[in-house]
């Protein structure tokens, strides 16, 4: 970490602590539900379940929705699940990881040690999921988690392929094979000279990407120009631009730190490039309509990767409602454009009330962890099958193609379309995939 | 490598812009703003509220924005800097982290954790270049900017050389005591150059938010290209600040020519080497030349080990 100012790397010793300061201003709504849930008390026929998420800091977008979510789920579930034939009350417990790695961890083993929920589910990004599995690993509480690569929580954490690395922590999304289908099924959509230039950093996420994606594609037939790993931050993507320029790539594929898109994409267009392109593919970045939106007429045409969409034709038991109706019922309580990160938070909480109901006895945490290898899940994501996995602790769920477009009405600037649909064949696609038409 | 010049040129202009603020506290009040990056955001932050919550043109949210921060910068000199000076050495930075930290998730209280750019407001300009003989290009934005960074640098490099208030920020930054019983205020001073400190991170800000986007978190990382600037550029002086920011986007420039991954650490390479220049400098001004400065050195080590 570089960021040595930071508040999250330095504890605040002044007066107005970080964690007070949260709480009068933004943390008001957070703490609400933490207060509200403590009415229902402890009693044995409670399956207790602590979410943990970022809600404020970097990471803080993907766990906008929490409020809304975590209330609508509440309200389905306020008369309990059936479990073995018995009706079971569910409390759910929140925290916030402040997007800060140390943090996660000591929330949770907080959580576990003065709250002993019986499952703990955590979202987004493994700077996130990575340290709260740990947490649970150690204090023997069972986890579900999603929203990072696979490669990066099981690989990330020490996992050895082939054998069961983790007896209390699974995760379920995507991973760097998802991406080889999906680019290789939307790219192919579209006549191109199929040369692809690369912007990959050198984080976590980028070596992984560059080691495992690009090799795969061009075992596909893509001809990959990789300018090579540039650090987070960088200001200047002129090395790049050019490297792609000179080469003639029409599609261009990238892993940058969110921040980091605008920089190169105006730089692009300053220069002629996003003019040549064809497919402007991203990942990590362009999940969110916001930055769309921060894009202006820039936007139009990105490709992004979606793992969650109300057209997915699924839904979630947890909060009662279709995909569909989960998106319309978000944005008609909120005012807020529904975001991926929505049904993917939902699909935990899906997850979790399947496998209270296989294990028979969610109280018992043993039975928790032995349901979790063999668990079967239908959630707002699609099903997630953990006997499938591509290692006994993870399983892999389905990425599809979006491309985001100026929004033909209503009251947001730009909507996602899906546009290819390499993982589900089942999905209906709400648009054709257009190649770029920019300058 | 003409190319790769000019867009560091171009950078430059943005990295001074951003350091000036610093410098100037530093150099006149004797005051690390820590919250110095926090604060650009802020005026960012500002700046787009007016665009999209009010509906000002982007122009005239600058020309709102810029003389609010400055207010903003008298107030916490008049509230929270004076009486943390006052505390000693650690007090001021202790201050400036918590303040740091306030504005950070005060901002994500207000504005929320999306992304937001002023880039979308000014249409086609956020991406139109100029392409010059030898197929070189030139964004215009970026032009703009550094012109911007320019005249507003150059036109405070007048007022502190050629002004009553100049001359009284320039005693203030000498001799504070000296300079107060001459008949200076240097409250009024250490107020005004707070003022102007605080409406140079805005429009830094604004920069930021026109250039690339913003989130209440980005602060931080934007205080280390500011330091890398000062220190580089050499405290308290405007004009080196103006160079330590051009040689800073240079170097990040070159740096991605030799490869990618170099960018960012050739501009930390820069700030390094001009450091331990800059502190051996000082240790042979201390001990009279070069050759006494490394043999007191040297002579310190071997007492020390000597005594154990």
């Amino acid at each position: 970490m570089t960021e040595f100012a930071s508040p999250t790397a330095l504890p605040s010793h002044g007066g107005i602590s970080r964690r007070s300061f949260n709480r009068l201003i933004a943390g008001s709504a957070l703490a609400a539900p933490l207060i509200g849930t403590r009415a229902f008390g402890q009693d044995a026929a409670t399956f207790k379940i602590g979410y943990i998420g970022p809600q404020s800091g970097p990471l803080g977008i993907f766990g906008a929705h929490d409020g809304y979510l975590i209330d609508a789920i509440r309200a389905n579930l306020a008369g309990g699940i059936d479990v073995g034939g018995s009706k079971m009350n569910v409390e759910i417990i929140t925290a916030d990881t402040q997007s800060d790695p140390v943090r996660a961890s000591q929330i949770t083993r907080d959580m576990i040690n003065s709250e002993a929920p019986d499952l703990i589910l955590t979202h987004s990004a493994p700077e996130t999921v990575n340290p709260v599995s740990d947490a649970c690993e150690a204090g023997a509480t069972p986890c579900l988690s999603t929203v990072a690569p696979w490669e990066a929580f099981y690989f990330g954490r020490g996992g050895k392929p082939g054998e069961q690395s983790f007896k209390w922590t699974f995760h379920f999304s995507f991973g760097s094979g998802n991406f080889v289908n999906l680019y290789d099924g939307q790219w192919s959509l579209l006549e191109t000279n199929k040369k692809v230039g690369t912007l990959i950093p050198s984080d976590a996420d980028g070596n992984a990407i560059r080691a495992g994606l690009l090799p795969a594609m061009a075992e596909k037939g893509w001809d990959v120009v990789d300018p090579g790993p540039y650090e987070n931050m960088s200001q200047d993507f002129t090395t790049q631009i050019e490297a792609f320029k000179s080469a003639g790539v029409e599609i261009v594929v990238c892993f940058p730190f969110p921040p980091d898109f605008p920089v190169f994409w105006r730089q692009a267009a300053q220069r002629g490039l996003a003019q040549q392109l064809k497919v402007m593919q991203m990942a990590k970045a362009g999940l969110f309509a916001a930055e769309m939106e921060a894009l202006g007429d820039l936007g139009q045409g990105l490709c992004t990767g979606v793992y969650w969409h109300p057209a997915f034709p699924f839904s979630s038991t947890a909060a009662g409602l279709s995909n569909a109706d989960l998106g319309k019922a978000y944005e008609a309580a909120t005012g807020a454009q529904w975001a991926q990160a929505l049904g993917a938070s939902a699909s935990l909480f899906d997850a979790a009330i399947a496998l209270a109901q296989h294990s028979g006895n969610p109280k018992d945490k043993e039975a928790l962890a032995a349901t979790l290898p063999k668990l079967k899940a239908e959630t707002a994501v699609g099903t997630v099958d953990f006997s499938a996995g591509p290692v006994p602790n993870c399983a892999v769920s389905g990425l599809a193609g979006g491309q985001w477009n100026k929004a033909a009405e209503g009251p947001f600037q730009f909507q996602l379309d899906l546009v290819s649909n390499a993982d589900f064949p089942q999905i209906q696609l709400t648009s054709d995939f257009k190649p770029l038409a920019f300058g | 490598m003409l190319e790769a010049l000019i867009q560091g040129i171009l950078l430059g202009g943005y990295y001074a812009v951003l350091a000036a603020g610093l410098s100037l506290m530093f150099g006149v009040v004797r005051f690390i703003n820590l919250a110095h990056g926090d604060m650009a955001v802020l005026g960012a932050m500002i700046a787009l509220w007016f665009v999209q919550g009010v509906g000002l043109s982007v122009s005239l949210a600058i020309a709102v924005t810029l003389p609010a921060m400055a207010a903003l910068g008298w107030l916490m000199q008049r509230l929270i800097f004076e009486r943390a000076l006052r505390g000693g050495f650690l007090i001021p930075i202790l201050t400036t982290i918590g303040l740091g930290a306030a504005l950070q998730n005060g901002m994500f209280g207000l504005f929320g954790s999306e992304t937001k750019s002023l880039g979308a407001h000014i249409g086609g300009l956020s991406w139109a270049s100029w392409e010059l003989p030898g197929g070189i290009f030139l964004g215009q934005l970026p032009v703009y900017m550094f012109l911007t960074a320019i005249v507003v640098l150059g036109t405070l490099h007048l007022v502190l050389t050629r002004t009553a208030f100049g001359r009284a920020v320039r005693a203030t930054a000498t001799d504070a005591d000296a300079a107060a019983l001459c008949g200076i205020d240097a409250r009024r001073v250490h107020r005004g150059a707070a003022a102007i400190a605080v409406a140079l991170a805005g429009l830094a800000g604004i920069f930021l938010a026109l250039r690339a986007q913003v989130t209440p978190f980005a602060g931080p990382m934007l205080l280390i290209f500011a330091f890398e600037a000062v220190v580089i550029g050499g405290i308290g002086s405007l004009r080196g600040t103006l160079l330590g920011g051009i040689a800073l986007g240079v170097a990040q420039a070159l740096g991605g020519l030799i490869s990618p991954q170099f960018s960012i650490l050739a501009g930390h390479v820069v700030f390094l080497t001009v450091l331990g220049w800059r502190m051996s400098q000082v240790a042979a001004a201390d001990r009279g030349g070069w050759r006494s400065a490394y043999a007191a050195l040297i002579l310190k080590h071997k007492t020390a080990g000597g005594k154990r």
